[in-house]
């Protein structure tokens, strides 16, 4: 019931303003979709006994969509400039399984691969080879500032994993020198 | 927490020792490597034993020799070593992570993170590719 609202909630073909439709039932619509959202799991709760609510996001999520977005960048980047393939492939890989071993840890399913490529990221083919390679060092710094910090916050159960990824993001921003 | 420092402070150890007979088979551009790898090993040991100092833990001291995993008889073998040098190390401080927090879990990503971009940069000079591993310091 709540993914069917989602769904439409999300449908391209629905615009506000479209024929037959005004506005404020646009506005009632998605305040009703709003309310079955709440109410959905409380009344789900008797179809699998006294399973809690879901979890709120993972802390880790955001490190798991960075790590696919870097994948991406990097891919893009092999794409428009062949001869960095050698040189950059073996990070995309590594931040693909990195995103892997972070979905299997929390318990997540990685997005597809498509969703994953749709991720808005920087036209590496408007510059240079350099100007990619400046872009995705750009990218690296920040993705390894953000696992440095998960890092220092993570319980002692998930520390290593993180530690180990804060550090592969380093020695990638030397192989970007 | 301290346990786990003082791991990590026997690691350094080891470390400085191993870059005596990497130094010395190593010329130019490497052997100052080696040199500034050395440098950056001796200043992490100081502050771990001024930290355990203070703590009033076990503070483990140098031993006198330490096997090499292998003889290193020339130029390709010291940087085999060094490579495997910064790869223990890093693995060493990887193990600290989950047994310290706050500023100590900081302290351990750094030693971590300092020793697998050593790791990359010994790998480049050893044209071992690629030069990077997807999880630093994690067991084989």
């Amino acid at each position: 019931m709540v993914l069917t609202c989602r769904v439409r909630i999300g449908n391209p073909k629905q615009t506000i303003g479209a024929p037959g439709r005004s506005r404020r039932e646009v506005v009632r619509g998605v305040a009703l979709v709003a309310l079955v959202g709440a109410t959905g799991p409380l009344t789900g709760c008797g179809l699998f006994g006294d399973e809690p609510d879901p979890p709120p996001p993972d802390p880790l999520a955001p490190l798991i969509t960075g790590a696919l977005d870097l994948a991406a960048r990097y891919d893009a980047a092999i794409t428009a400039f062949p001869e960095l393939a050698d040189r950059l492939r073996p990070v995309a890989e590594a931040h693909r399984a990195h995103a892997a071993e972070l979905a299997r840890v929390t318990g997540t399913a990685l997005p597809s691969a498509s969703a994953a490529a749709t991720t808005p990221a920087a036209d590496p083919g408007a510059g240079s080879a350099s100007a990619a390679l400046s872009q995705l060092r750009e990218a690296e710094q920040q993705g390894r500032e953000a696992a440095a910090k998960a890092c220092t916050e993570a319980p002692a159960s998930r520390s290593a994993l993180v530690g180990s990824i804060a550090a592969a993001r380093a020695t990638h921003l030397e192989v970007l020198r | 927490m301290s346990e786990a420092l003082a791991a990590a402070l026997s690691a350094e150890h080891a470390a400085i020792y191993a870059y005596g007979p990497i130094g010395v088979r190593l010329k130019g551009a490497a052997a100052e490597q080696a040199r500034s790898a050395e440098a950056a090993h001796r200043s992490r040991r100081d502050a771990l034993v001024l930290l355990l100092t203070e703590r009033g833990g076990p503070v483990p001291g140098a031993e006198p020799a330490y096997a090499l995993p292998f003889p290193v008889t020339d130029e390709a073998g010291a940087l085999r070593l060094a490579v495997e040098v910064e790869e223990r190390t890093a693995g060493v401080w990887r193990a600290a992570l989950p047994a310290t927090e706050g500023a100590d879990r900081t302290r351990a990503l750094d030693g971590l993170t300092d020793a697998a971009v050593r790791a990359t940069r010994w790998r480049k000079a050893a044209g071992i590719s690629p030069t990077t591993v997807p999880f630093p310091g994690r067991p084989a």
